[in-house]
């Protein structure tokens, strides 16, 4: 598998600010993932994804798309990639299909639209005018946008900010589907839901410097509590312990417990991804 | 330029869409109904300042209000996503702000004829409103890039219109002398209204004309090259 974006050293400082919003992050995103940015408001995560799709130029270090230097692709990079912008951008007095054939007419290969308006639910609404729609229909439709040319690599920015769970889960399975397919997914978030069942791989972006990329998974293993709890019944009263999870199985009081107890609950004691977070950057989400 | 005829019909889709087009074209019959009460000397004096408002102050309006609603809406940011060069943008952007100067010109220029039976040559009044529109277009983009709202915009078209606009139109009314009328050519507002009244009314002063048409497209040209073209990608990323 190759890489879709290689990142080395990137630092950039916005011309109004005195000191680097990005501080010298290195990472690579690889072809077929959902790559995962977590961080507070504020963290570097948006100015790194404007870098990444040519909005801010003035930056240092190395960026590679598929091995090409970032900047030395011309505006054919766009007819690969898709943005999903967190607040809407759209021609508010014209309806969603309105605006979804005129930027549909400047791609080589385009999306079928109806298909799309069909799995986020807009294609009855879709002679609507985006002015009336609801903030959640906005998402929705930045993201059928995003998908309008059938990118390669999908940048999203807090795709799921502002919808309802059902809609929200909608999104990320279609957006597990693409990377299914092969798409490359940038996703930079501060929901640590979208995070956990989205992405294959993560990184905590705190202060324009990026701490710990690794899967959730073997983030939780590493910073994780390792423990077993279990709630019972004894004499009336609902009583809890707390065992470490290394020799479970061979633990006698635990198994005591299991025999002899009216178990209610058990839960391994999965540290959350906030906790994680906090523990790696010292920060807050 | 596929893609050039493509954004300027989105933008002339919208022109009607948001009802500028229909309302201007609503303006221009009014102009047609006052051409009936006018003289024909009073009609051919009236009709530059009427195509030269639509050219620059409509153009500088239209400009200002659109980018700052687009950007409101994100749309700026979201047409950087297509593979369409930002100057086709822009260009875009300064050609569909002509069309209510064409459209003024047009409907001005036919009830001169029907009404007054006055004629000249259209073609000459066509490059001179390109000329005037271009460069007062580049003058509504740096107002437009230089202020956080509309309503900032227009606080900057007014200390705008002070320098440049009332000097013209005191020397119209006389109010300044004759002798100094080589100084208000320095004024993108003068030159331009010069260049319309010249076209309408075929009395052509060729050295006035060919200073105003070279200092409007140097004038388009150092703007939009220095100012409009630098800054419009970092304000659409900002906004």
């Amino acid at each position: 598998m190759s890489n879709a974006f290689q990142v080395k050293d990137l630092r950039f400082k916005y011309k109004s600010s005195k000191e680097d919003t990005i501080k010298g992050v290195s990472f690579d995103v690889m072809e077929g993932e959902i790559f995962g940015l977590l961080g507070p408001s504020g963290a570097g995560k948006s100015t790194t994804q404007k870098i990444l799709i040519k909005l801010l130029e003035d930056y240092s270090g190395e960026i590679s798309y598929f091995g090409k230097d970032l900047k030395s692709i011309g505006k054919s990079f766009y007819e690969e990639v898709g943005v999903g912008f967190e607040m809407p951008v759209h021609f508010s007095k014209m309806t969603a299909m309105e605006n979804m054939k005129f930027f549909s007419g400047f791609y080589k290969q385009t999306a079928n639209v109806q298909e799309l308006m069909e799995q986020v639910g807009l294609w009855e609404h879709r002679n609507v005018k985006v002015g009336d729609y609801s903030k959640g229909m906005k998402v929705r439709l930045n993201f059928v946008r995003a998908m309008l040319n059938n990118p390669k690599v999908l940048f999203l920015d807090e795709v799921t900010n502002g919808l309802d769970p059902k809609n929200a889960r909608i999104l990320k399975d279609i957006i597990s589907d693409y990377r299914n397919r092969g798409g490359t997914v940038f996703l930079t978030t501060h929901l640590m839901n979208d995070v956990e069942q989205l992405c294959d791989r993560i990184a905590f972006c705190v202060n324009g410097k990026l701490y710990e990329i690794s899967t959730p998974r073997d983030l939780k293993l590493k910073y994780g509590k390792r423990e077993v709890k279990i709630e019972y019944k004894e004499e009336g009263a609902t009583l809890d312990r707390i065992f470490p999870l290394e020799g479970i199985g061979l633990n006698e009081e635990f198994q005591n417990i299991l025999r002899t107890k009216e178990i209610e609950t058990i839960h391994s004691g999965e540290t959350s991804m906030e906790d994680i977070f906090i523990k790696v950057t010292g920060g807050v989400l | 330029m596929r893609n050039l005829k493509k954004l300027v019909l989105g933008e002339l889709h919208r022109l009607i869409n948001y009802k500028i087009l229909p309302i201007s074209l609503v303006t221009a019959i009014i102009w047609i109904i006052i051409f009936l009460f006018l003289s024909e000397e009073e009609a051919r004096n009236i009709a530059p300042l009427l195509i030269f408002v639509d050219v620059s102050m409509m153009s500088i309006i239209l400009i200002g209000a659109s980018h700052h609603f687009e950007k409101q809406e994100g749309t700026i940011k979201s047409m950087m996503m297509m593979p369409v060069s930002m100057g086709d943008i822009l260009l875009a952007k300064v050609l569909s702000s002509m069309v209510l100067g064409l459209e003024s010109a047009i409907v001005t220029s036919a009830a001169l004829y029907f009404i007054h039976g006055v004629t000249f040559n259209y073609m000459v009044l066509l490059i001179f409103i390109i000329i005037a529109g271009v460069a007062h277009a580049a003058i509504a983009f740096i107002l437009a890039l230089n202020s956080k709202d509309f309503t900032s915009s227009l606080g900057l078209l007014m200390a705008y219109i002070l320098p440049f606009q009332l000097p013209s139109m005191l020397f119209t009314f006389g109010i300044i002398e004759k002798e100094y009328e080589w100084l208000l050519m320095f004024s993108p507002s003068h030159a331009a209204s010069s260049l319309i009244t010249f076209a309408v009314s075929s009395d052509y002063d060729a050295l006035k004309v060919l200073i105003g048409c070279l200092y409007l497209v140097f004038l388009s040209i150092v703007l939009f090259r220095y100012f409009v073209y630098s800054k419009f990608k970092s304000n659409a990323v900002r906004g």
